[in-house]
């Protein structure tokens, strides 16, 4: 038997839908559809959608542990009108010969008595059959939209950023009680549904040029000496000789190519230009196989200078942000001398842009310590998967919400978030009950 | 399936292609070098460009990549503008409040379930005028509840989560302010203004399991068969939805209306009697509280608080096994102690 981890999680010729905002998950949920179940058994029938429904509703879940879990009584409400209750006692529903007096012709909507606040159509208890599941912590936090997919929910718990009612809660399986405030890190929720971190959709370059970068401009304005193709050399090395200029010329290599894989988020682009400046003239080397002394030496200094001068200490960083700051700091004060001394230089309204410019800075500023890109964007292909369950109230600005109820089924609408149709959620509920 | 040629024909073909390409090229010297059985990627597309062994059937290039791969990425690039970024963002063409999957503008987020929609959530405007008629003008939550048709319990927590925004900001604390402003943007909200209808049903009651089945039961037709008969005629404990309504100031409020009481003077009556309802409930709490405190002792030490209760062992219910009995009982194991097993606890205390 395949093992489930084989199996791909987000795939496209198998595909399942699960609990998260993948965007493959989103064409998945797109073009899903109804099993055609004509030609199967009725075993298979149940067999087919039990799977599916349990691919999407905690698949992290042991099975044996749904099982305990489910629960064949489905929870509906009707609402109850308090206009009509305070005017009707029911007795007009068992009037006559116990189904109500025939409306007459021509009667007003409005005075046929009739309990008001409720959709006219079927109530869908099929739809209700994975409700206990959302009842678990880690759901019920992937519903509130605090973590990316239910198993990113899951391991928010594990880790120890959830409380629930204040005190910290780290078993993922624990069952809500109507009334509980369950509240999240804040910087966790950030992470988990802002935009990655990624180097080439600069999302946190900074605005102005690093130290690092005018490292990088002195490096490319410096004649390299290795770039220099000549081969002057008068005595014929040995064979052993030659070997170990080889070989020292591979570890060479391997070590610019390591520095390069290890900081290739780090490092800018005339930097990565420079090394593999540097990585070509050794392959030149390599290929001409002379053992020519000089010349590694020379890349080899070149390749160190560059690391050096790439692994600043952070103090050393620091003092060079510091007075390039000073010299920001001090540029504009002399602007603001010369506003005064020009009022008409800017008008109250770009004053006021300005202001809010700076306040939305302050509420959403660049920091590259973060571990999401900042300023902070929601991330791609979310909005389709937004919705909160009304069982849920949920303040997103402190990362909190409150379990209010269990959801239930009301005339027309069901509560627990199933991308099934009644049918497929019919059978997986038939599958589970117990004599089947 | 690419079209195939048959094996017969096909090493003469290949054969002929690689001399044509080597007596095209026959100036430049490394095309002496290519093998005649293996064609290069610069010969004609009726040789096979990328299979490096000499036996290759097909006649067409291998596609780089799937057909439900290349349909998945076109199915991106239509939607790219209505689903990828949210609306309010360069580059999306979204409307605020809920873009969804479902058909035609539906709020439903599946297209498969018609019977879940997104249904709005409260605005931040909403929430602070919430807080507003609790705590600053000291509405009861019923009332509140019923001016703007929002579940009691979603106005207490509400409340709630509101106390603890405000003291995260006199403490300043960081709050995830850009994530709440996005999220107001994708998702559908309520702001609670006059001109809009209830929020929600506030006056719903679950349907017992009892009252699911079909019932014939015989009476005279000039009987008044109510509600409340109905309800006895389900099961002896079986209330009738009068005694489940979670606010039933409101169905006095409504007799009023219909017996032609002045609005004004009805409302004033419910918010009375909301707030004596309230008042009487804290009171219950209250002295439910006292009366535990009462019962236990409390000593103080360096490190632990103990609290000592007066149990009577002799209640174990009528089999013995009573869930809340205490001590060692015969015949009853102590699921406590076995291996691997762990407890998860089924509430917290607030």
């Amino acid at each position: 038997m395949r093992q489930r981890r084989l199996l791909r999680f987000h795939g496209l010729k198998r595909p399942r839908v699960r609990q998260t905002w993948n965007k493959y998950n989103l064409y998945n949920l797109y073009r899903m559809k109804t099993p055609f179940f004509n030609p199967k058994t009725f075993f298979q029938q149940k067999w087919i959608a039990k799977g599916l429904a349990r691919g999407y509703h905690g698949e992290h879940i042991k099975e044996y542990q749904w099982e305990r879990m489910f629960s064949r009584r489905l929870l509906s409400a009707v609402n109850m009108d308090p206009a009509y209750m305070a005017r009707y006692d029911g007795s007009e529903q068992a009037a006559g010969r116990g189904s109500g007096l025939q409306v007459a012709p021509g009667t007003k909507a409005s005075d046929v008595p009739r309990n008001k606040g409720n959709l006219d159509a079927r109530t869908p208890y099929m739809q209700m059959v994975f409700a206990p599941m959302e009842r678990r912590l880690d759901i019920a936090i992937f519903r509130a939209m605090f973590a990316s997919s239910a198993r990113q929910a899951r391991q928010f718990v594990l880790h120890g950023a959830v409380t629930v009612n204040g005190k910290r809660m780290r078993h993922p399986s624990y069952l809500l009680n109507p009334g509980d405030l369950f509240q999240v890190d804040v910087e966790r929720v950030l992470t988990a549904t802002g935009q990655p971190k990624r180097p080439n959709q600069g999302g946190n370059k900074s605005p102005s040029s690093t130290p690092q970068e005018d490292i990088a401009e002195e490096e490319e304005s410096e004649p390299s000496a290795s770039a220099s193709p000549e081969s002057t050399s008068e005595r014929k090395p040995s064979d052993a000789a030659k070997e170990a200029h080889r070989k020292a010329l591979l570890d060479l290599k391997e070590r610019a190519k390591r520095f390069m894989w290890a900081k290739n988020d780090a490092l800018r682009a005339k930097q990565k230009k420079a090394i593999r400046k540097i990585l070509r003239d050794i392959k030149v080397a390599l290929s001409r196989n002379t053992g020519n002394q000089e010349e590694f030496d020379a890349a080899e200094a070149e390749l160190t200078s560059l690391i050096d001068n790439l692994t600043l200490s952070p103090a050393e960083l620091r003092a060079k942000r510091d007075e390039e700051q000073r010299k920001k700091s001090e540029l504009d004060e002399a602007r603001l001398e010369k506003h005064k001394a020009d009022p008409t230089l800017l008008t109250p309204t770009q004053h006021k842009l300005l202001a809010h410019l700076a306040a939305s800075e302050a509420e959403n500023p660049h920091d590259p310590s973060k571990p999401y890109a900042t300023p902070w964007r929601p991330r791609d292909w979310m909005a389709p998967f937004a919705f909160i369950p009304r069982y849920l109230e949920v303040n997103h600005r402190i990362c909190a919400a409150v379990y209010l109820r269990h959801p239930v089924a009301r005339p027309g609408l069901a509560e627990v978030p199933t991308p099934f149709s009644p049918i497929l959620s019919q059978l997986a509920f038939t599958w589970y009950l117990k004599r089947r | 399936m690419p079209p195939r040629l048959p094996c017969s024909s096909r090493r003469p073909q290949l054969l002929l292609n690689s001399l044509e390409q080597a007596s095209a090229s026959s100036l430049a010297p490394s095309a002496a070098l290519i093998p005649l059985h293996r064609p290069t990627a610069t010969s004609s597309s009726s040789a096979c460009p990328t299979s490096s062994t000499p036996r290759c059937f097909s006649t067409t290039p291998a596609r780089s990549e799937t057909k439900m791969r290349r349909e998945f990425k076109e199915w991106l690039k239509r939607n790219e503008a209505m689903l990828r970024r949210p609306p309010g963002e360069t580059g999306s063409a979204a409307k605020p409040g809920g873009t969804y999957l479902g058909s035609d503008g539906a709020y439903h987020p599946f297209p498969n379930n018609s019977y879940f929609v997104s249904q709005p959530v409260l605005s931040e405007r909403a929430h602070h005028w919430i807080w507003y008629q609790v705590m600053v003008r000291g509405q009861p939550l019923k009332a509140v509840s019923a001016q703007h048709g929002v579940d009691v319990r979603r106005v207490a927590a509400v409340v709630r989560l509101m106390e603890i925004e405000k003291r995260w900001e006199k403490e300043n604390k960081p709050m995830a302010t850009p994530y709440a402003r996005a999220l107001k943007n994708m998702l559908p909200t309520a702001d609670l203004a006059p001109g809009e209808g209830p929020f929600e049903p506030i006056n719903d009651i679950h349907v017992h399991s009892y009252t699911m089945q079909q019932l014939f039961v015989p009476t005279s037709e000039s009987r008044q068969f109510t509600r409340a008969d109905a309800a006895k005629a389900f099961g002896e404990h079986i209330l009738p939805p009068d005694a489940r309504m979670r606010i039933p100031e409101l169905v006095d409020y409504e007799r009023d209306l219909a017996k032609g009481v002045d609005p004004k003077v009805a409302r004033d009556k419910f918010v009375k009697a909301t707030a004596e309802s309230e008042r009487a409930l804290a009171a219950k709490l209250r002295a439910a509280e006292k009366e535990a405190e009462e019962r236990r002792i409390r000593v103080q030490t360096d490190r632990f608080e103990f609290r000592i209760e007066q149990i009577n062992s002799e209640e174990v219910g009528p089999k013995g096994r009573a869930r809340n009995a205490v001590g060692w009982r015969y015949g009853v194991p102590h699921m406590d102690r076995r291996r691997g097993e762990h407890k998860i606890p089924t509430s917290v205390g607030m």
